[in-house]
């Protein structure tokens, strides 16, 4: 790595040791309501909430076995293919547009660009829940409720001001001079920002699809006013069916079901969190 | 070109003006660019955004007609109704709380992440796991259960659950936050990780201790990035509500502890259907926001560093 | 210029939008069939094995009506709140769909509910009791049909209770009874006995009614004092302060669910509870569950009643009203139905159909129609559906309540705060 400095290289095994040590004891901490999530979905019913130990006293399966059965007649294969179909369009749709706006808000000068990017950084701070009926009434008359539109378009549209933003914070910290030595190569906007701008961001860009996929998935709240028919549904929405405060709950198959919904972007993570690594190896800025 | 030179030296280099037409074509082109972002945010952003401003001025139980009230909503909110109040400080408490926490962790740890040779990934992905889950029901019953009577927290520390006493269940809220920082971590460790190397070998040469290298190259450089963490962490604070609703099963106790500002408002507007009064208070929120995001942006000319020079 | 011509489209697309809240129409659901069929979306709310149950009925309803086809949907009681809301004020509401007590008024006098007297000569509703169908009624005309009713009980853990050595409930007791009993169990174990139920609106109702009075008047209007729930949270207050039923900090985690109530988590022998959740208290604490009646007024005033639950009602501006009024008719009064529903929705209101049923209920099933036979005929008639502010109050109720519990405030002092946030929470 390119970090390190010869200096610091010789009294380096004690400290990195020690750097190691902190860094797992803070992981044992961390990860220890995750290892609780893991052993209550596989609690007896009667331990599920009441007890207060970590581990179950038996193993029972029969939470996976529930959760597996899928819900209302809805396969869980089903339910993760929905899931990831609308994931999945989420993260192209906002890599894109949102890697359009943003260089359009870091690079080009555009009469109102000032007020434009102040009101695009307002528009995360209304609260969702004021914006959800006019929002629901607009993609009810375009006859896009119970379609995955509502949940794939705006991405599409660059509505998610946090990503433009962070894209263009990335933008900036880009030496002026790459785009100008393009130009003078004869490329145009166009192609200095494919060509040249969009590698150096690839950082910005990997963190995006990343957020977007985990985000996009865990987004209960936007699946279920959107979709109604149950073989459209997610993970995310299963998981909650077996919860109804008026009826008898199913907590354990929950918890099951948890950890089924968590292992796709588990591996979602994994395997995008490598290129994470790449992108950094080839940004470091060429002379 | 070199980017060699420490940042905070850097010139402002402006090549000369281009000409008329070249710049007409380049604002063009800026307009094709934004082009999905001005649809989106003509149709999907602004128009809700207006209605809400309208509803915010009218009496609106989400069937009905609204009525035009004029600033009733506004009046009775901040003269009326002490529950309001008790949000506003929650959350201010957990604002305060909360983002410098989250911060501080997320920094601490991209940069311990920075400085290692092997293991980054794993790391990185461990640290990163509690964030996945984002605030769903069943890590709201696990922190339900370890921070209880009885539970993890009281058994190692003796202090009693946390999630049932007014006084301390928004600490155990805010640690739920602070726990899932994944998000500026990966964001500071990208950040950090585009901080061209040569700028270190050079700085090392010239004998800098780490320290400074730390003070002069780290933070200026990673700059914008930390300035985007801030911004965009104390924004979400402000709006805080899954947690909470997740925690207090949308009550927001005990005794209002936890009732924060968008916890009370989703409750005005979808429980009590009083959809003016929680676009009112939404409004009230944008202005407070608005307000804190300028001061932020303000201070920054003094303290981030683009490498593309302050065109802002 | 792009810039402009998006910006006037802009200003005409709020304008439109804004006609379209103000006149709170925003076009009817155009529910087209596929293959010239009626396609119906119909939702409740509930679990995964009422879920089951109830499709397994409508597709005994598409095999007897093959030009119908029946789009359904569930989630739990919560999130279905709001994403009916939701749907109905975007004018987006389900042809048919099932309503709490509490929306009754709130739907029907926004305008989002059919006249089911329309429909009359499809949905037959002569096998209900008049009072019950009452209770779905506005201004004279029908909005919505219950499908079940249910009643409050005092649940225990008669096994804890019995080897206390403290004498089990015998049928009718009045609240001052009920205090004793859980002083003896709380003397005799050394914890609290019961659930607070100074939380729960519900349980304030039955004492509440126990005195002749109601929650809320023929008008709507507040129909209690300052004076009477002071009294209710003075009660409940000591009994708390004494160790008999569950401090503050447990009370506060009830959420709804069993499994967070005292008695679910293993830290009391009583709960007050409706009916049918109590049935998920047997896989926590054993068959040992059984249901007592509420206490009464200390003059043997009945204050439970049978409360009608989970309505049907169909939205007003459906395509369909006929096949929507059919497919409720066939829930309700077909037999073949009521056997695959069996009481998931509690016992049916169709009177002959719950008396066909009754002999093939299985284990909690039974407990609770065993439970309605030694109520049946002793209680009241259930008040009219409650106005619509009444869904914020429970939680303003709970949450006035804890500052009592959490002893921030006085009976007294809370309870005039509650008077004073319902009786502006039922102007508006």
């Amino acid at each position: 790595m390119t970090t390190a400095t010869p200096a610091v290289r010789t009294s380096f095994p004690w400290r990195r040791i020690a750097l190691h040590v902190g860094c797992l004891a803070a992981l044992l901490v961390m990860l220890y309501p995750l290892a609780w999530l893991l052993a209550t979905s596989l609690k007896p019913a009667d331990e599920v909430i009441a007890s207060l130990n970590l581990l179950p006293s038996r193993l029972d399966w029969s939470n996976y076995s529930t959760a597996l059965d899928g819900v209302n007649d809805v396969s869980v294969a089903q339910l993760l293919g929905n899931s990831l179909l609308i994931a999945g369009g989420a993260v192209v749709g906002n890599v894109l547009s949102c890697s359009l706006a943003a260089y359009a808000f870091a690079r080009l000068r555009f009469r109102f660009r000032g007020p434009l990017f102040a009101f695009m950084i307002a528009t995360i701070m209304l609260p969702h829940h004021a914006v959800l009926i006019p929002q629901y009434i607009i993609f009810n008359q375009l006859g896009m409720v119970n379609t995955y539109w509502p949940l794939i378009l705006p991405k599409f549209l660059a509505t998610e001001a946090f990503f433009v933003f962070l894209i263009v914070q990335f933008m900036r910290g880009l030496p002026r001079e790459l785009e100008e030595a393009a130009r003078i190569d004869g490329c145009g906007p166009f192609r200095s920002f494919f060509l040249v701008i969009l590698p150096l961001t690839r950082p910005a860009l990997i963190t995006t699809a990343i957020f977007t996929f985990i985000w996009t998935w865990n987004d209960f709240f936007t699946q279920l006013i959107y979709l109604f028919s149950p073989e459209k549904f997610t993970l995310t929405l299963a998981l909650r069916a077996f919860v109804d405060a008026s009826s008898q709950s199913s907590f354990g198959p929950m918890f099951a079901m948890s950890v089924i919904a968590l292992l796709p972007i588990v591996l979602f993570f994994l395997a995008f969190q490598r290129f994470l690594v790449e992108g950094m190896a080839s940004s470091g800025v060429k002379g | 070109m070199t980017t060699t030179e420490v940042p905070t030296a850097a010139p402002p280099k402006r090549v000369a003006v281009p000409g008329r037409p070249a710049r007409r074509r380049r604002e063009g082109a800026a307009w094709v660019f934004l082009s999905p972002w001005v649809l989106g945010a003509c149709v999907l952003t602004l128009l809700p955004m207006a209605v809400s401003l309208y509803l915010s001025f009218t009496d609106y139980d989400l069937f009905n007609p609204p009525s035009w009230v004029g600033l009733r909503n506004y009046t009775q909110m901040f003269t009326e109704d002490p529950r309001y109040w008790r949000s506003v400080v929650a959350t201010l408490t957990y604002v305060v709380i909360a983002v410098p926490l989250q911060l501080a962790l997320a920094l601490a740890v991209a940069l311990a992440l920075k400085s290692m040779r092997r293991g980054r990934a794993f790391y990185r992905s461990a640290f990163y796991a509690p964030s996945l889950l984002g605030a769903s029901m069943s890590i709201a019953l696990v922190w339900r259960a370890i921070f209880n009577d009885g539970g993890t927290v009281d058994n190692l520390f003796g202090t009693g659950g946390w999630v049932n006493k007014p006084g301390w269940a928004l600490f155990a809220v805010a640690l739920l936050t602070v726990w899932q920082f994944g998000a500026p971590m990966v964001i500071f460790l990208a950040g950090l990780l585009q901080i061209p190397g040569e700028l270190y070998e050079a700085a090392a040469v010239d004998g800098a201790s780490r320290w400074r290298q730390f003070a002069h190259i780290t933070i200026p450089m990673l700059s914008p990035v930390l300035f985007f963490n801030l911004v965009l962490q104390t924004i979400q604070a402000f709006q805080v509500f899954t947690p909470a609703f997740a925690v207090s099963a949308g009550k927001g106790g005990p005794a209002d502890s936890t009732l924060f500002y968008t916890l009370y408002l989703y409750d005005r507007g979808f429980v009590a259907s009083h959809m003016g009064y929680a676009s009112a208070m939404a409004w009230v929120l944008l202005i407070v926001i608005g307000a804190v995001t300028a001061v932020l942006f303000r201070t920054s000319r003094s303290w981030v560093f683009y490498a593309s020079e302050g065109d802002r | 210029m792009p810039g402009n011509r998006t910006r006037r489209s802009c200003v005409t697309a709020v304008v439109l939008a804004l006609c379209a809240v103000l006149s709170g129409c925003s076009g009817g659901t155009e529910s087209g069939g596929s293959g010239g069929k009626v396609v119906l979306r119909y939702t409740w709310w509930g679990n995964p094995d009422r879920a089951a149950r109830t499709e397994e009925a409508i597709g005994l309803f598409e095999k007897k009506y093959p030009g119908i086809e029946v789009q359904s949907s569930f989630s739990g009681y919560d999130t279905y709140k709001q994403k009916l809301a939701t749907q109905a004020a975007g004018g987006d509401a389900p042809d048919v769909m099932q309503l709490d007590y509490r929306m009754i008024d709130q739907y029907a006098s926004g305008g989002v509910l059919y006249d089911l007297g329309r429909q009359k000569s499809v949905l037959r509703t002569d096998q209900i009791d008049a009072g019950l169908l009452a209770t779905g009624a506005l201004d004279g005309r029908q909005y919505a049909v219950p499908q079940g009713r249910g009643t409050e009980t005092v649940v225990y853990d008669a096994e804890q209770w019995k080897a206390t050595g403290v004498p089990l409930p015998s049928g009718a007791w009045t609240w001052s009874e009920w205090a004793d009993a859980m002083r003896a169990l709380a003397e005799k174990t050394g914890a609290p006995a019961a659930t607070d139920p100074g939380q729960s609106e519900d349980a304030f109702e039955v004492w509440l009614r126990g005195q002749g009075k109601d929650l809320y008047t023929k008008d709507g209007e507040l129909g209690f004092s300052a004076d009477d729930l002071t009294r209710w949270w003075t009660f409940t207050d000591r009994l708390r302060r004494d160790g008999v039923v569950s401090p503050a900090e447990q009370t506060t985690q009830l959420d709804g669910t069993v499994e967070n109530t005292p008695l679910g988590r293993g830290k009391a022998i009583v709960d007050i509870n409706w009916d049918a959740p109590a049935s998920g208290f047997v896989s926590l604490v054993g068959e040992g569950v059984t249901l007592a009646p509420m206490p009464s007024g200390e003059d043997g005033t009945p204050g439970q009643y049978f409360k009608p639950s989970m309505f049907m009602g169909i939205a007003a501006n459906t395509g369909h009203p006929e096949e929507a009024a059919r497919l409720i008719d066939f829930m309700l009064n077909d037999p073949g139905a009521a056997r695959v529903l069996g009481a998931t929705r509690s016992m049916p209101v169709n009177e002959t159909l719950r008396e066909e049923i009754a002999p093939d209920l299985k284990d909690f099933d039974k407990v609770i129609n065993d439970y309605h036979a030694t109520v049946e005929g002793k209680l009241n008639d259930p008040p009219q559906a409650p106005p619509s502010g009444d869904s914020a109050l429970q939680t303003t109720f709970q949450r006035d309540y804890d500052q009592v519990s959490y002893e921030r405030m006085s009976p007294r002092e809370a309870a005039e705060n509650y008077i004073t946030e319902a009786k502006a929470e039922l102007r508006s």
